[in-house]
């Protein structure tokens, strides 16, 4: 379960001794239920991985609440870590170790008992089907074989709450239905999925609840029902180029 | 957190000595390259001298009528008894060429004598040999000095003639000796192995904390700064490992091994000494000597460990600020310098110090080695070093963990 209330998010950048500020998130709330996929849908630039990040606590909102499994992000960030199985493409592994070793070393960071571990790591090998690669190096794998990798690795803990920066960026087709097959499990057996994309296709297969964020505000939500006859459209694609045009003009 | 800064520790020593170049560049390297330098320098400076004295040379001498001087006669024997030369006699007239073959290499050495020198003997007045050489030969700049040598042993052979001619002992001459009647080594009263201590005095402090800083700098910067450029190190913060385990178990790993470098270079330069002693320095102690014992040891321990987390935490501050491999390395980069000099600085001075330099971090602990390789250290000053290094890797750690937790530093873009 996540809460998000009024979560805003400003930037500092500091550029030959002028400070610019950038309003990446200006008010946002909405909620994740245990057993539904949300998918936080927006162009680029929209402000979707600021908000995982502010989630996952890699960073601080600068105004706002973030509630996970009843934890708040900022009083008990290292609590919330512990319920969450973060990923993002851009989050690479050290190549030198195998997917193997890597699932250890994160089972015990974890707190996690040697049996605990062994048992975890069979269960996340077989449903991602990482039995060929399990004891390579990731240096010598595929984009695929490690984007596997690495989700095996965030879940190791079994957490309840997963939250994925665009699963499917740079994926293969059959590596992509591979891990979206594996969040819809994962909904279906009562965890919050939150995921962010910029590709309307996996927002409508895979999403119960959709948010549309656009300039860091939340233009939409609901389920892809709902917001297509809210707008009495037939499509999800509709809606969005409709509010990507309002904000052309 | 100290759970966790363990299993981060393993992890990285893991991934730090499994890597055949890295083992290599830290341990093997430092190891074998003393030695290895030292011996071949070693070699050659030996083969080069054995070859300047086994070499034959040619010497010219002018005039040549001096055949019946008897102080003629004694200055050539001298000569041959001390150097492997042809003499060749020439007229005056023949002067200039050989002055041109000395200069292209062909001969190595003129001596010149002016006229009647037994007459001007006789009359106590002073006389002049001129030796032409060629300082850019390495034989003739050896004859030159041999030759040197020869006209002090003619003069003094030529004053004890003219005090025995006058009838006045020759003991006139030296009223007052040092040391000729007892044997060396009953003078010298030098705590055994405490010479060598002096020469490793001036080397090994500057060697370890160079080999300490170079080594954290190798792999510290990569463990950091090299992580955060290829998105390795997201992974960790996303867990519930708090950011104060990873620091620490990464700065435990990268002291771990920069010590492994340390002490592999010190135990090359041990190797090498037993050549570089003899041949570079002209010392006349025995590496054998050279033995610390447990207190000795347990100090540098008490020294080293502290100085090495002090090292290695400036280099990992500069490696958290920075973006990339490359800002880090140009940010330590100064730091490096300041280092290598303070300590080259230090390890150079004399026995006694400044007061203020047993307070001061890294000089204190330059200060502190040289003094138990010398033998003369005091525990006071031992743990006075390794407390204000302790204080002041606290302070950086600190700081560090601050800027980890930082996201303006960590997602600097
Ligand atoms: N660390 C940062 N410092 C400054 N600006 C940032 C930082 N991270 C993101 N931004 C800005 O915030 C806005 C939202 O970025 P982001 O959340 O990455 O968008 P999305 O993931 O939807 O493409 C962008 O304009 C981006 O330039
Ligand atoms: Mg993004």
């Amino acid at each position: 379960m996540i809460e998000i209330l009024d979560l805003k998010k400003v930037f500092e950048n500091k550029k030959k001794g002028t400070v610019s500020y950038k309003e990446a998130l200006k008010g946002i709330s909405f909620m994740c239920k245990p057993g539904e996929i949300f998918g936080l849908l927006g162009p680029n630039g929209a402000g979707k991985t600021t908000t995982l990040r502010c989630i996952s606590t890699l960073i601080k909102p600068t105004s706002g609440t973030i509630t996970v499994n009843g934890f708040d992000s900022l009083k008990d960030d290292r609590k919330v870590r512990s319920v969450i199985g973060f990923l993002t493409s851009d989050m690479k592994l050290d190549g030198f170790f195998t997917p193997d070793y890597m699932m250890d070393y994160f089972g015990r960071l974890n707190k996690m008992s040697p049996e605990d571990i062994a048992e975890r790591k069979e269960v996340l090998i077989k449903e991602l089907h990482m039995e060929e690669f399990r004891n390579k190096k990731i240096d010598k794998l595929s984009t695929g074989m490690k984007q596997k990798t690495s989700i095996a690795i965030s879940l190791i803990h079994n957490p309840d709450v997963i939250i994925f920066d665009e699963p499917t960026n740079g994926l293969d087709v059959v590596t992509a239905k591979n891990v979206t097959d594996f969040l819809k499990k994962y909904a279906r057996e009562g965890k919050t999925v939150l995921i962010s994309t910029h590709i309307m296709g996996v927002a409508e297969q895979i999403c119960d609840k959709i948010g549309i964020l656009i300039e860091g505000l939340i233009k939409e939500l609901g389920s892809l029902d709902e917001i297509v006859k809210r707008n009495k459209t037939n499509n999800l694609e509709d809606v969005f180029f409709k509010y990507l045009e309002v904000q052309d003009v | 957190m100290f759970s966790d800064a363990y299993i981060i520790m393993k992890k990285e020593l893991k991934r730090l000595f499994t890597d055949r170049r890295t083992v290599f560049f830290m341990v093997v390297l430092p190891l074998v390259m003393l030695p290895v330098m030292y011996t071949v320098m070693g070699k050659i400076s030996q083969s080069r001298s054995a070859d300047i004295r086994s070499y034959h040379g040619t010497v010219f001498i002018a005039p040549e009528m001096q055949k019946q001087s008897p102080i003629y006669e004694e200055f050539i024997s001298i000569i041959n008894s001390q150097m492997n030369v042809t003499i060749n006699e020439i007229p005056e007239a023949y002067i200039p060429t050989a002055k041109e073959l000395i200069k292209e290499k062909e001969a190595q050495l003129l001596i010149t004598f002016p006229e009647n020198i037994d007459f001007a003997f006789d009359a106590i007045q002073p006389f002049d040999i001129h030796v032409f050489y060629n300082g850019a030969s390495d034989y003739s700049s050896y004859f030159y000095r041999r030759t040197y040598d020869a006209v002090n042993s003619l003069a003094d052979t030529l004053i004890y003639l003219r005090l025995e001619s006058l009838n006045i002992p020759t003991e006139i001459l030296t009223p007052v000796t040092a040391n000729r009647t007892i044997s060396p080594e009953l003078v010298n009263l030098a705590k055994k192995g405490s010479e060598v201590g002096k020469v490793f005095g001036v080397l090994l402090p500057f060697i370890i904390i160079l080999y300490l800083f170079v080594s954290s700098m190798q792999v510290g910067i990569d463990t950091v700064s090299g992580e955060k450029e290829r998105g390795t190190l997201a992974i960790l913060l996303v867990n519930q490992v708090d950011r104060a385990s990873i620091i620490l178990g990464k700065l435990l790993a990268v002291v771990c091994a920069s010590f492994a470098s340390a002490i592999s270079s010190v135990v090359g330069l041990m190797i090498a000494g037993r050549y570089f002693l003899k041949d570079l320095f002209r010392s006349s102690a025995e590496m054998s000597d050279f033995i610390l014992g447990a207190d000795q040891i347990l100090q540098l321990a008490i020294l080293l460990i502290p100085v090495a987390i002090l090292l290695v935490s400036l280099v990992l501050i500069c490696a958290t600020y920075a973006r990339n491999s490359k800002e880090a390395a140009g940010l330590v980069m100064p730091l490096y310098m300041v280092v290598l000099i303070l300590s080259i600085g230090t390890s150079s001075m004399g026995e006694t110090v400044p007061t203020w330099m047993h307070y001061t971090p890294i000089i204190n602990t330059v200060v502190g080695l040289k003094s138990v390789f010398i033998k003369s250290s005091s525990w006071g000053n031992v743990i006075i070093a390794a407390v204000t290094s302790l204080i002041f890797s606290g302070l950086l750690i600190f700081f560090m963990i601050r800027m980890f937790k930082n996201e303006k530093i960590l997602f600097r873009i």
